[in-house]
């Protein structure tokens, strides 16, 4: 299994020199299965660059599939969404997971990203490949190709957001973006779908210091994300969708600071990075 | 009168070292006055930035007021606004423009920007006074001491373009807009690049001449036109159906109109910053011959103009 940060950011992307190394797309992960499966996981502003890669293989023919996991509808989540150039190859195959009640509704939010007055395409019906909606509210488990993938409702604000568990290739790698906790930490639920996994990329939106001043936005903190991590027991932690103000310096004195609590926590062996755009992580 | 770039990219924006020198963050221009009144013309993302600097001094403390001028509703010209700092602090006043259409009222389309479920703040939460002008192809109006001219631009849901003079300068924004030749612009779909020339009708072409003719007029003198020149000749070949121009669109614009300084604008998400480089070599070669007092740059973030009295 094969793991690649397209977008890490959080909220709007941050383009500047003080976002290089780290980049300023919004949030975007590749999964490359054994067999060749593909799934997106999030579709913001990094999904571009993803597109692009792929355009120079079979997606460039018109003869690709992938499957797309959405988290939630935020906009740093779906900006990509009209900007992802395999979606305008006919004889593209897609299949959109997302968490609302229905397909249908699912279709309509996507949809009005779309509308005439926002973007000249007018809808995704307009983009060439095919795109199957499906929802993931009763359904919360999802076979792509040899891949188990476990949908997992967290809390985010007043809404909710999904955290994908993906197992397959003997690896298991789970997605908890955009994740605001209640004051008693990650539920049993919750960590039980993190559990031991090889790569959890957690939300670190914040600082433990910026997170008190915003608790309301329903984000993670670094002490959150360390938290769950040695909870669940998992083998290596990604910090993930930081916030648009931080620059690189910034960031790495997120890792550097993880890593000492990790460590004080006694958990040693938890391996803990900076999730960076263009970094590919084979499980 | 002074003029600030703060976001100069289309379509969507665009991090990573290629687009470091010139930036990522799309549409956002400011206009400031002499006297201090403020006109912001789109809210790209690049409008974040402008909100932060502005809260350094009285939106900070809710005495500020600024008249945000959009071009058109696509998404790389409004969406920084709900990230736009003043208009989350109670007693600032923020004047919203754009144009008027049959099928929307302008505050339900910047509302439903921030509904759920794309956006945890709603519009109606936001604390600062907001209010909503909607215009007329072709109104002029006065604002404080500066005077905005507009007219209708070449482009798919049709954008607005804007000229504002003070302080005896004038700047033009023309932004987004297809060259006046081969395609009129409406609110339909258009799939490919099949429409040309040869299938306009003689009142659609009569009209893209019309559109030409205003465009030159509001640009007439300017001391600076910033102008959407998203596409090199090739993509412009590939791509007439999006609606964007070329640098020879606008040094023709600039030229009949007697502008003294172009800057090139909207640049292409894809475009490294050695290919505005060589983007903006090439217009000054075009234009050399053509029109020997026009100068020409490439917007870039940050990049500032000093324009008549100060």
């Amino acid at each position: 299994m094969e793991v690649t940060f397209w977008g890490v950011r959080g909220s709007i992307p941050s383009p500047g020199p003080a976002t290089v190394r780290y980049g300023g797309n919004t949030s975007c992960v590749s999964v490359r299965l054994d067999d060749g499966e593909i799934i997106m996981i999030d579709c913001g502003t990094g999904a571009r660059n993803f597109g692009i890669s792929l355009l120079a293989g079979v997606f460039g023919k018109g003869s690709g599939s992938a499957t797309v996991l959405l988290s939630h509808a935020h906009w740093d989540h779906i900006q990509g969404f009209p900007f992802f150039g395999p979606f305008y190859v006919p004889g593209n195959r897609f299949t959109i997971v997302g968490g609302s009640r229905s397909s249908e509704l699912l279709e309509r939010v996507l949809e009005r990203q779309m509308a005439a007055q926002f973007f000249p395409v007018q809808s995704y019906r307009n983009m060439g490949a095919q795109l199957e909606m499906r929802a993931v509210s009763e359904d919360r488990e999802v076979r792509v190709g040899a891949a188990k993938i476990t949908a997992h409702p967290n809390p985010h604000g007043p809404t909710q957001v999904l955290a994908y568990r993906i197992e397959a290739d003997g690896q298991t790698l789970v997605y908890a973006s955009d994740v605001g906790y209640h004051k008693s930490g990650p539920s049993q639920e919750t960590v039980d779908i993190y559990h031991g996994a090889d790569l959890l990329i957690h939300d670190c939106t914040f600082t433990p210091e910026d997170h008190a001043q915003r608790i309301a936005r329903g984000l993670s903190s670094l002490d959150d994300a360390v938290d769950a991590a040695v909870k669940a027991q998992v083998k290596r932690l990604a910090l993930f969708h930081y916030d648009q103000d931080y620059s690189d310096h910034d960031v790495d004195e997120l890792v550097r600071r993880g890593r000492r609590q990790l460590d004080e926590r006694g958990a040693r062996h938890i391996t803990i990075l900076g999730a960076a755009e263009g970094l590919t992580l084979t499980l | 009168m002074r003029v600030r770039f703060w976001g100069v990219r289309g379509s969507l924006p665009v991090p990573g070292a290629s687009t470091e020198r010139y930036g990522g963050n799309t549409s956002c221009v400011e206009i400031t006055s002499a006297a201090g009144t403020r006109i912001i013309i789109d809210g790209g993302t690049g409008i974040r930035r402008l909100g932060k600097e502005l809260m350094r001094a009285e939106f900070e403390s809710g005495k500020g007021q600024a008249h945000i001028l959009i071009s058109h509703t696509h998404w790389d010209h409004i969406q920084g606004l709900p990230f736009f700092a003043p208009f989350y602090r109670e007693g600032n006043r923020l004047f919203v423009y754009a144009r008027q259409r049959d099928d929307q009222n302008l505050r339900s389309v910047f509302a439903s920007q921030a509904d759920a479920p794309f956006f945890p703040v709603s519009f109606d939460s936001t604390r600062a006074s907001v209010a909503f002008r909607e215009l007329h192809d072709g109104v002029k109006f006065e604002i404080e001491d500066m005077l905005v001219s507009t007219t209708r631009l070449n482009h798919p849901h049709i954008a607005t373009a804007y000229a504002v003079a003070a302080d005896g300068a004038r700047v033009a924004y023309i932004a987004d807009t297809a060259p006046f030749s081969d395609i009129l612009f409406g609110q339909e779909f258009l799939s490919g690049p099949s429409s040309s020339r040869s299938h306009l009708s003689r009142t659609d072409k009569a009209k893209l001449k019309a559109m030409a003719q205003a465009v030159v007029r509001l640009c007439e003198g300017a001391d600076l036109v910033i102008y959407d020149t998203m596409y090199t000749a090739d993509e412009y070949r590939q791509f007439p159906h999006f609606g964007h121009s070329r640098p020879s669109d606008a040094i023709t614009v600039c030229g009949e109109a007697g502008a003294k300084t172009l800057a090139l604008f909207h640049h292409a998400p894809d475009r490294s910053d050695a290919e505005v480089d060589a983007m903006l070599a090439g217009a000054r070669g075009h234009a050399g011959p053509l029109c020997k007092h026009l100068e020409i740059v490439a917007a870039f973030e940050g990049l500032d103009f000093t324009l008549g009295k100060v």
